[in-house]
């Protein structure tokens, strides 16, 4: 029998349910004070921590974007693998990167 | 091609599977962008961790200002495209695409806003290889920061370039009637691209524009 005929036919509409108008102006909100408290971390004598706090700020801003914008969280599962599948193999690349640089002999500035 | 009239492939049990496989196929290629510029990521940490002192007063010479303008247009812009696509869904059509007219006019003022950035960089000599006229100890470590900057600010205005062109195009067929709350696929998946761009340039913002800005 066609595959077509054998299963019945799915009627919803195509995609995931649209997210409010809400959610999206909420989260447009909550991006644009993150970047204010981005930018305004910066200016703050913080140490190593302007680094950790603005990468922390650009990964939450990141992760409300992939969520509510790119609809992660209501779409397949197998969209997230994928996705999370970009971020992890990046990770892989900037540890190893890392685990070189960081264990060699310091160089000196190129003269 | 009108939507209603829109034919499901023969491989494809129906219309959900369809979108199923679009979206997974987009998903894919997001996957290899994120590595495409991962490539360049990678690149800027090996060099900040070698050059921690040159990298700071590099990223002192950008405009912060503007960078930080900038991030706030392309913030809005990805929610024009989302309000959009969701317009769609619900059935409705002007607005859908008025929204996307005001993410392709986002996109070029993103543009015009670096292409000043870049002038003001000409004219104050950081361009490596073209115009460079920096001095001192930090000279050489300077020269790399900006050399990184350009590859990805470059890549990324490519890419928002790209995105300005698909905007118009999608905008146009939203238009003209080729979507509707029941198939909207390519429109999706050109919103998922703006995003990623929108997801580089959240990650850019910080590691060009706001190191060592503190005292």
């Amino acid at each position: 029998m066609n595959a077509r005929s054998a299963r019945p036919q799915r009627t919803h509409r195509s995609g995931p349910r649209p997210p409010s108008l809400g959610s999206n102006l909420w989260t447009l909100a909550a991006l644009l004070v993150l970047l204010g408290l981005s930018a305004g971390s910066a200016l703050l004598k913080l140490g190593p921590f302007n680094a950790v706090a603005n990468l922390g700020i650009a990964a939450i801003k990141a992760l409300l974007v992939l969520t509510i914008f790119m609809r992660l969280k209501t779409d397949s599962p197998l969209l997230r693998i994928v996705a999370s599948a970009g971020f992890a193999w990046l990770a892989v690349m900037i540890a190893l990167a890392l685990a070189d640089v960081l264990t060699r002999t310091p160089l000196l500035v190129p003269a | 091609m009108n939507a209603r009239s829109h034919p499901i492939p023969e491989q494809f049990d129906d219309a959900v599977q369809q979108r199923e496989a679009a979206t997974l196929g987009m998903w894919t290629f997001l996957a290899t962008e994120i590595l495409f510029f991962g490539v360049l990521f990678a690149g800027y940490t090996y060099c900040r961790v070698l050059f921690p002192d040159a990298f700071a007063a590099a990223s002192r010479h950008t405009d912060m200002l503007l960078g930080t303008l900038e991030t706030a247009v392309l913030l809005t812009s990805s929610c024009a495209v989302a309000l959009s696509v969701r317009e769609v869904q619900l059935g409705g059509r002007r607005l859908a695409t008025a929204l996307l007219a005001v993410t392709a006019a986002l996109g070029i003022s993103f543009l015009v806003m670096h292409g000043f950035e870049y002038y003001a960089e000409y004219q104050e000599g950081l361009v490596p290889a073209i115009h460079y006229t920096q001095q001192g100890v930090y000279a050489r470590g300077i020269e790399i920061f900006y050399c990184l900057y350009y590859f990805i600010t470059g890549f990324h205005s490519i890419h928002v370039t790209i995105g300005v062109v698909l905007m118009c195009v999608m905008g146009w067929r939203t238009w003209h009637r080729a979507f509707d709350a029941h198939y909207h696929t390519p429109l999706e998946l050109t919103a998922l691209y703006w995003h990623l761009v929108d997801i580089v340039w959240i990650f850019v913002y910080p590691l060009i524009y706001l190191i060592g800005r503190a005292g």
